[in-house]
C-alpha cells in the first residue's frame, strides 16, 4: 500500500522536522538569555538579524551570497557521511581550490580561458587534497577525522606561503594577485555581492544528489556508508566507494574555493592569513548536519547559516552588540541545531559497530 | 506518485519541508508589511520628504549669508571642557546624526591601532553628538555588506573603515553612494571626491625615535642600533628612511654637545616577513643584540612583542631591571607593556586621524570647505606622530584597563619616570628641539641628505630605499 507508507514517511519526517525547529528555538532561547545577560536587548537584536537577512533585496542577496560556498563545502560533508565517512576535510580542499584559482590567474590567458581553467584546477586541486586522506583511509585504514584535520593544516600554511612568497599582489602585499575581470562570475544584482558562484553551487548541489540517487556510483556509496561488509557481500568494492565519496567532496570544496576567488567582490583574491576563506569549510559541517546529509536540505540550511551570518552585522548595526557577543549567539544556535544531527549519526555508528562485533 | 516518493530519500522531505517553511514565513513578512502598509509606507515617505526638505531649506540658506551657522559656532566651545582639542564644528541641520566606524579583521583589543581608532571616534562623537555605531569584521568579505549596509541607510554622517585592508571595498561603495562621505586609516585613495584618506608621515616620528636612539647609544657607549620590521611593504620604509636619518641626525648632535670625537653606530635592520610573530620579532632582536646594538626599534606589529621580551631577557641576564638595551615602541604609546626596558614609542595617533575626519565632515556638511575628499596628511605638525610622553601614559593604560589587563598604573608610571630619568636631560631636550626643527624647516642636512628630500621621494620604492641606506651609510642589503 503505497499510500500507508507515504503517511509513515511523512509522519518521520515531520517528527524531524519538529526535532530542528526545537533545536532552533532553544539555540534562540538561550543565545538571548546570553545576549540579556550582557545587558543587550535580545529581542530588537532578533528583529535586527531578520531585517539584515531577508527584509530587502540587498539583504537577501547578502545572505545568498553567503549560503553558495557554504553549500558546496555541505556536499563534501554529506556525500562522506553517506560513504560512511567523516570527512571533516572541506576547509584544506576549499584553500587548496582557491590556490587552483590563483594560480590561474597568475598565468597570460585569453580572456575567456580564466573561468574554465579556474574550475578544473581549482576542483582538481580540492579533489587531490581529498584523495590524500582517501587513500590514507582506504590503503593504511588512518582515520579520516585525524588525516584531514592534519591536511586542513598543512593546505592552511601550503597556501599561505605562496600568497607570500609566490602569488603576491605587487601593489598590495596583503592578498595575492586577483582574478583578472575576464575570469570573474558575473555579479547577479548589481550593487551586491551576489555573484553566479550561487547558480554554480546550486548546480552541482543537484548534479550531487542525482549521482547519489539516480547513478551506480551514488548507490554503491550509500550502500557502503550503509554498511560496508553487505555491500562488499553485494558485489560492491567499497574501497572504490570511499575513494570516490573523496574525491566528490574534494571537487565540491575546491570548486567553493575557486568561486570565493572568482565571484567574491571587491578583492577576487586570497587575503592575508586565509582571511576570505577561513571557516567556510567548517561552516559546511554545520549546514550538512542541518540539512539532514541531504543535497536538499542542504540548500535551505546553507540559506539559514547565510542569514546567521548576514543578520549579525544587523545586531552590530542596530543594537550595538558586539562581534564577540554575535559570534557566541552564532555559535549557541548552530550547537543547539547540531545536537540532533550528531546524535543520529552517533547512534547510527554505535549501531554499525554492534552489527560489526556480532 | 509512490515510486516517486521512494525514489526521493525520506530525508529528502525535510529539505522540501524547510523550503516551504521559509518560503511561507517570508511570504508571510511581506504580506504582513503590505496588508498593513498604511504606518511602514507612510514613515518612510515623511522620512524622504523630510531629507528633501532639508536640502531645499540649506540651498536657501545658501543663498543667504551664512550667520546662523557662524552664531552656533560661538556659543559651542563654552559648552565643552573635552581638553585637547575643542571643537570648532557643530552638526549642521543637514547632516545625518550618527557615525560609523567600521574595523578590519584586526579588531578591537589589539591595545594599539583599532583601539585608538575608537578612542578617537568616541571623542568625536561625544563633543559633536553623533550617535557612534560601531561594525567589525568577521572576516574579509564582511568588509563590502558592512559599508554598503551602513551607506544605503544614509543615517551617517561619515563612515570611517579603520585599515588599509579595507581600501578595495571603500573604492567600490565610495563610487555606489557618490553623497555618502567614507574615511579611510591607512589606505590610499586620492581621487574620489566623497573619500578622505586619512595617512600619516611615519618618518617624522620615526626621525625623532631615530635621534633619541643615536644619541642615548652613544651615551651608554654602545657600538649599534637596529630595527626590527614586520612585512617588507612600502609604508615600512618611510620608517626605515626616518630612523636612519634621525641616528645620524642624533650622532651629529652628540658630537657637537659633548666634544667627543665618536666613532659612527653600526645600523642593523631585519624584516621578519611577519607582524603577528613574536617568535620571529624575539629571534631577530637576539640576533642583533649580539652585534652589539643596544636599542632595537619595533616596527612590526605584534611582531614587536618579541623585541620587546628579547630586550628585556638581556637585560635582566646582565643583572639589570632597565635597560639598556632598550627597545622603542611603535604606533600607541608602548611604554607601559615592559616599563623600564622601552625607551620611547613613536606614536601614530591613530585617534586624531579619526577624530580630525569627522570634523572636516561637519565642515563640509556645513558649508564651510567646498571638497571633502583627498589627502589629509598628519605629521609631527597636525598631531598626527609624536614621540611619546610622560603625560601620554594616562590615556592609554586607560585603555589597556579598558580591554581587561590588570595593571598597577602609578608603579608603571613612576618606573618609566625613573627610568627617563636615567637620561641625560639634554638629550631629551634635543629630541623636542628636532621635532620642533622639523615642523618649521625639514631641509637639515644630515650627510648630505635633507630631510626635505627624503620627503619628496615618498612614496619610496625599493630602489630609492636603497639609495637612502647607502648615504646614511646603513647596509644595504
Amino acid at each position: 500500500m503505497p499510500g500507508s507508507r507515504f503517511w509513515i514517511v511523512l509522519k518521520e519526517e515531520l517528527g524531524r522536522l519538529a526535532e530542528i525547529l526545537i533545536a532552533v528555538l532553544v539555540g534562540f532561547v538561550i543565545a538571548g538569555i546570553l545576549m540579556w545577560l550582557g545587558g543587550y536587548d535580545p529581542i530588537a537584536a532578533y528583529i535586527a538579524m531578520f531585517e539584515f537577512s531577508f527584509s530587502d533585496p540587498y539583504y537577501l542577496a547578502t545572505t545568498l551570497s553567503f549560503a553558495a560556498p557554504i553549500m558546496l563545502t555541505a556536499i563534501t560533508f554529506a556525500v562522506g557521511v553517506r560513504a560512511g565517512l567523516f570527512n571533516i576535510g572541506a576547509e584544506g580542499q576549499l584553500y587548496m581550490g582557491a590556490l587552483g584559482a590563483v594560480i590561474v590567474a597568475s598565468w597570460a590567458l585569453p580572456g575567456p580561458l580564466y573561468l574554465p581553467l579556474a574550475i578544473i584546477v581549482g576542483s582538481l586541486m580540492g579533489a587531490v587534497w581529498g584523495l590524500a586522506a582517501g587513500l590514507l583511509k582506504v590503503y593504511r585504514e588512518v582515520n579520516e577525522v585525524v588525516s584531514t584535520i592534519m591536511l586542513n593544516w598543512i593546505a592552511f600554511w601550503v597556501v599561505e606561503y605562496a600568497r607570500v612568497y609566490i602569488y603576491p599582489n605587487p601593489i598590495d602585499a596583503s592578498k595575492t594577485i586577483s582574478m583578472p575581470p575576464a575570469g570573474r562570475l558575473p555579479i547577479l544584482i548589481k550593487g551586491t555581492e551576489l555573484s553566479a558562484s550561487l547558480i554554480v553551487s546550486l548546480v552541482f548541489v543537484g548534479i550531487a544528489f542525482y549521482l547519489l540517487w539516480y547513478m551506480v556510483l551514488g548507490y554503491e556509496i550509500r550502500a557502503t556508508g550503509l554498511n560496508p561488509s553487505a555491500a562488499r557481500y553485494g558485489g560492491i568494492n567499497p574501497k572504490k566507494a570511499m575513494l570516490w565519496a573523496f574525491i566528490i567532496g574534494g571537487i565540491a570544496s575546491g570548486l567553493a574555493g575557486v568561486c570565493e576567488i572568482a565571484g567574491r567582490p571587491p578583492s577576487y583574491a586570497i587575503t592575508t592569513g586565509l582571511s576570505n576563506l577561513m571557516g567556510l569549510g567548517f561552516d559546511g559541517i554545520t549546514v550538512s548536519l542541518l540539512g539532514a546529509n541531504h543535497p536538499f536540505g542542504i540548500i535551505p540550511a546553507a540559506i539559514f547559516i547565510g542569514a546567521l551570518y548576514s543578520g549579525a552585522r544587523g545586531m552590530q548595526i542596530v543594537t550595538g552588540v558586539p562581534l564577540e557577543m554575535v559570534k557566541a549567539v552564532q555559535g549557541i544556535i548552530i550547537i543547539a541545531l547540531a545536537v540532533p544531527g550528531i546524535i543520529r549519526l552517533i547512534r547510527s555508528k554505535i549501531r554499525r559497530g554492534g552489527v560489526k562485533v556480532v | 506518485m509512490g515510486k516517486v516518493i521512494r525514489g526521493l530519500s525520506s530525508s529528502a522531505y525535510i529539505g522540501i519541508i524547510i523550503i516551504v517553511a521559509i518560503v511561507v514565513g517570508i511570504a508571510a513578512y511581506y504580506a504582513g508589511s503590505m496588508s498593513a502598509p498604511k504606518t511602514v509606507s507612510t514613515t518612510t515617505i515623511t522620512q524622504t520628504t523630510t531629507i528633501t526638505q532639508t536640502k531645499t531649506i540649506t540651498k536657501t540658506v545658501a543663498a543667504t549669508p551664512t550667520t546662523t551657522t557662524t552664531t552656533t559656532q560661538t556659543t559651542t566651545p563654552t559648552k565643552t571642557t573635552s581638553p585637547s582639542p575643542t571643537p570648532t564644528v557643530t552638526v549642521p541641520p543637514n547632516a545625518p546624526k550618527k557615525l560609523a566606524v567600521v574595523y578590519d579583521i584586526g579588531g578591537r583589543g589589539d591595545l594599539s591601532f583599532n583601539d585608538m581608532a575608537y578612542l578617537g571616534a568616541s571623542k568625536a562623537s561625544k563633543d559633536f553628538g553623533l550617535e557612534l555605531v560601531e561594525v567589525q569584521s568577521k572576516t574579509e568579505a564582511d568588509y563590502l555588506p558592512n559599508l554598503r549596509s551602513l551607506a544605503r541607510s544614509g543615517h551617517y554622517t561619515l563612515i570611517v573603515a579603520v585599515g588599509f585592508l579595507m581600501t578595495d571595498a571603500v573604492k567600490q561603495v565610495a563610487d555606489e553612494y557618490p553623497n555618502q562621505l567614507f574615511a579611510i586609516i591607512d589606505g590610499y585613495i586620492p581621487d574620489k571626491p566623497n573619500v578622505l584618506s586619512v595617512l600619516f608621515k611615519e618618518h617624522e616620528g620615526s626621525a625623532l625615535v631615530g635621534a633619541l636612539a643615536g644619541m642615548v647609544a652613544h651615551h651608554y657607549n654602545c657600538s649599534a642600533v637596529g630595527v626590527v620590521l614586520g612585512m617588507e611593504i612600502p609604508v615600512l620604509y618611510k620608517f626605515e628612511a626616518g630612523y636612519y636619518w634621525g641616528i645620524r641626525y642624533g650622532e651629529q648632535v652628540y658630537k657637537q654637545h659633548t666634544g667627543e670625537n665618536i666613532k659612527p653606530l653600526n645600523i642593523l635592520w631585519t624584516y621578519t616577513g611577519a607582524f603577528n610573530d613574536p617568535a620571529k620579532g624575539k629571534t631577530a632582536t637576539e640576533a642583533q643584540l649580539a652585534q652589539g646594538a643596544c636599542i632595537v626599534y619595533n616596527v612590526a606589529g605584534a611582531t614587536g612583542l618579541g623585541i620587546f621580551e628579547a630586550v628585556e631577557e638581556a637585560a635582566k641576564a646582565k643583572g639589570r631591571d632597565m635597560g639598556p638595551p632598550f627597545a622603542i615602541g611603535v604606533d600607541s604609546d608602548q611604554d607601559w607593556i615592559k616599563p623600564g626596558f622601552i625607551l620611547a614609542s613613536m606614536e601614530k595617533r591613530v585617534d586624531v586621524g579619526v577624530y580630525k575626519a569627522v570634523e572636516r565632515a561637519l565642515l563640509y556638511y556645513a558649508g564651510k570647505i567646498k571638497k571633502f575628499g583627498g589627502v589629509m596628511e598628519l605629521g609631527l605638525k597636525e598631531g598626527g606622530v609624536a614621540i611619546s610622553k610622560i603625560q601620554d601614559l594616562e590615556t592609554f593604560l586607560t585603555i589597556a584597563e579598558q580591554a581587561g589587563k590588570k595593571i598597577n598604573k602609578t608603579q608603571i608610571i613612576e618606573k618609566i619616570k625613573k627610568m627617563r630619568s636615567e637620561i641625560p636631560q639634554w638629550i631629551w631636550q634635543e629630541v623636542d628641539k628636532l621635532a620642533d626643527t622639523l615642523k618649521t624647516n625639514p631641509d637639515v642636512e644630515v650627510m648630505g641628505l635633507k630631510f626635505s628630500q627624503i620627503e619628496k621621494m615618498i612614496p619610496l620604492d625599493a630602489n630609492e630605499i636603497k639609495q637612502i641606506r647607502q648615504q646614511l651609510g646603513v647596509p644595504t642589503g
